[in-house]
């Protein structure tokens, strides 16, 4: 019968649009891929280009849909047009005095309070916010093959930062990546600027003049993103091991239902399977965790950033006040020191200048004993 | 506080302001862009971007009531609601504020009924729902994305949006039932059902044939005719108490007639006093806002001290100095009010 094979039609597309499993919290699990067809097949493909069709086309083309004479569109459109929506007020900054809508009242009411205050606090961090995002929109690549296909998916995924620090109890840090749907996994990994990459190892007072040759990101390469069920490791360099096992092991002792392996630099995000809103984790490091929201799937607008070397686009930072030296003040903090019974405190911030003028003589000899470490600020991302 | 956490207290008194426009347009009992237009310029609706200084506020706040206008072209909705939410969205795109300009998200569910709204109205040829439509498509409005709103797990952002029962579309179960094609089918199938009875069992006279397809038909159109009569009783008996109202603000008796004279289905009353209260529930000092609690000082360790240990309900007997100021100066001692201001006001 004709109803059952168009039920079964639509079973299959229910299985991948995505509706919420807790309503405003996440949706279901849904292959990215399919959803991308799903609304490729619904949309004709002048709807998401990103050129203008010429105004004669479209109203010829509407004539013939519906049927119309010409001289009822030219009606029509200036019945329907934007002039009929004009308000009569010009100015925009001030709330206009004859207030009828209530969002209008609210406003009028903020307005008035904020001018009994004597002090205007301008607040940096929403003068700037939207900064970052700003500098990107509306990019046109110089070079056309660098242009984003039409119909591409942009992923935007929250990052929290880490909890190590007691500041970021209380105040949910994360930064904010666009994907494209056809790029890898390792590409968002490449794109997560974490400070704990950066950190240097090893005890340094009696050294301070050597450089390090390293930072734990060339050291340490080894990561794994953890979505449903499945851990995507890194597998590009021979130093990365699977540093899933051993919780993969552990959950084959207990009660978990079996998790699968897959590697990151082999899986674009068309292949995935995933829920939109639900948090999911990335590890790098071996123990730095970092919550991972895949918070918005969409398809590229003509309006975005469409030159496909800016991505993954980072629009979004927290941004960290950077720890300035205990002695000066002025320059940010290079070293750290415990133990350390010259310092008022422990551990100690130090610049580099203050440092060796407060620790070492002129001839470079160690005074006092304390132990001395490079220290990277977390704020090194502003 | 973030711009972001500003903003959300406009939730209410937008939505307010969106049903009122929805009202008045259910009550001109018309799908018609004009009309709507008119309404808009009455209420001049695009001053509710007006007033805000920052480009960054202006774009959470346009964000916000796209949010929010976007539910009312979903089901469960009537028709002319949701098209009146078609003709809203389309009016608060081309009035924002913002460059680059801010979309609207529409998720694949939705789009369905989306088009299916659109092709109800193609078929009735409705020209200015298509036209405005395809305006909307042809200017690139429209986001298509997967949820109609950014997920990002925060407990504060979770709204609840309440649907009016004014702009509820009421569905006539007992027609949808009664549908022709479901009537052709169990004539069908009744017909069916005879040829086999008699070409395999020896006609029996005891059972007497039920003709189903008629039984149906009939019931169908009684209730019909009942639904019919009592809208008919009510609509009179409004009339009459409408006139009586003298005395009312002139909001309130609109606002009482459109309950009254709504979109063909039963209403339920006509007093203004029942109307408020449904108001209020819609918009907001309940249950519609986000689920963030309220900021009250918890109580400090002296006052605690004093009602557990000392004597609640005598004031406290000791006496402050300050060393640097005159005694006679009483001013100087009391705690210095930092004025907050206060978002929601419940009278308002």
């Amino acid at each position: 019968m004709a109803e059952s094979s168009t039920l079964i039609c639509e079973e299959n597309q229910h299985e991948n649009v995505p509706v919420y499993e807790f309503m405003d919290v996440n949706s279901k699990e849904f292959h990215i891929g399919a959803f991308r067809d799903l609304w490729l097949d619904v949309l004709n493909p002048e709807v998401y280009s990103y050129s203008v069709t010429a105004p004669e086309i479209e109203d010829v083309e509407f004539m013939e849909e519906m049927g119309i004479e010409p001289k009822t569109l030219e009606e029509l459109k200036s019945i329907c047009s934007v002039d009929s929506l004009r308000s009569g007020h010009d100015g925009t900054d001030n709330v206009p005095s004859d207030l009828h809508l209530s969002t209008l009242k609210l406003r009028k009411r903020r307005q008035d309070y904020k001018e009994t205050l004597t002090r205007y606090t301008v607040d940096r961090h929403e003068v700037y916010a939207n900064e970052m995002e700003m500098t990107s929109v509306g990019k046109k690549p110089d070079d056309l093959r660098d242009l984003i296909p039409e119909g591409e998916i942009i992923l935007t995924f929250n990052i929290m930062y880490p909890i190590l620090f007691r500041r970021f109890k209380f105040v949910r840090a994360y930064q904010t990546l666009h994907v494209l749907g056809s790029q890898k996994l390792s590409d968002l990994r490449d794109a997560i600027c974490c400070v704990s990459d950066l950190q240097v190892f090893g005890e340094f007072s009696n050294t301070p003049d050597m450089v390090p040759q390293f930072i734990s990101k060339d050291h340490y390469k080894s990561a794994f993103f953890f979505f449903n069920g499945t851990f995507f490791n890194d597998t590009r360099f021979p130093e990365c091991q699977d540093i899933s096992k051993t919780t993969q092991e552990w959950t084959r002792t207990r009660d978990f239902p079996e998790f699968k392996t897959a590697k990151m630099e082999d899986t674009s995000f068309y292949d995935l399977k995933m829920k939109v809103g639900f948090p999911y984790l990335y590890t790098h490091q071996g123990d730095c965790e970092h919550v991972v929201i895949l918070t918005d799937v969409r398809f590229v607008h003509q309006d975005d950033c469409l030159d496909i070397k800016l991505y993954p686009l980072i629009t979004h930072k927290h941004r960290v006040v950077t720890r300035k030296c205990s002695v000066c003040h002025l320059y940010i903090s290079r070293w750290i020191t415990t133990s350390d019974a010259l310092a008022p405190t422990d551990p100690c911030l130090f610049c580099d200048q203050c440092f060796r003028m407060f620790h070492y003589d002129d001839k470079g000899n160690k005074l006092g004993d304390f132990l001395a470490y490079a220290y990277v600020d977390p704020g090194t991302f502003n | 506080m973030s711009r972001k956490k500003l903003c959300e207290y406009y939730w209410a008194p937008f939505k307010s302001d969106c049903e009122e426009l929805l009202g008045r347009f259910q009550q001109t009992e018309s799908v018609r862009y004009e009309e709507f237009s008119a309404i808009w310029r009455e209420m001049d609706f695009s001053g509710v971007f007006f007033g805000t200084q920052s480009d960054h506020e202006k774009r959470y706040f346009t964000r916000l009531i796209f949010t929010i206008a976007y539910r009312y072209i979903l089901p469960p909705y009537s028709f002319q609601i949701r098209v009146g939410g078609l003709y809203m969205i389309y009016g608060l795109y081309n009035t924002q504020l913002i460059w680059p300009k801010e979309k609207i998200r529409i998720a694949l569910k939705d789009w369905y009924d989306v088009q299916k709204l659109i092709a109800d109205a193609k078929s009735c040829q409705h020209l200015d729902v298509v036209y405005i439509f395809k305006r909307l498509l042809s200017s690139k409005a429209f986001c298509f994305t997967a949820m109609p709103q950014k997920l990002t797990f925060e407990a504060r952002e979770r709204v609840q949006h309440n649907v009016n029962e004014e702009f509820r579309d009421h569905k006539n179960r007992v027609t949808e039932l009664a549908s022709i094609e479901m009537l052709e089918e169990i004539a069908n199938m009744h017909g069916h059902y005879e040829r086999l009875k008699k070409s395999s069992v020896p006609p029996s006279s005891g059972v007497t044939l039920l003709n189903l397809t008629y039984l149906v038909q009939k019931c169908a159109f009684e209730y019909q005719q009942w639904q019919d009569k009592i809208a008919a009783e009510k609509e009179k008996n409004s009339k009459k108490e409408t006139t009586q109202k003298s005395e009312s603000s002139s909001r309130a008796v609109m606002l009482a007639a459109i309950k009254s004279k709504s979109y063909g289905h039963v209403s339920k009353g006509t007093k203004s006093r029942r109307h408020r209260q449904v108001e209020m529930v819609t918009s907001g000092s309940g249950t519609d806002h986000a689920l963030f609690s309220q900021k009250r000082r918890p109580p400090s360790l002296r006052t605690r001290t004093w009602q557990n240990f000392g004597k609640p309900s005598e004031p406290e007997q000791t006496q402050e100095w300050l060393l640097s100021v005159m005694e006679e100066d009483k001013n100087a001692l009391k705690r210095k009010d930092i004025r907050r201001f206060k978002w929601r006001n419940n009278w308002l």
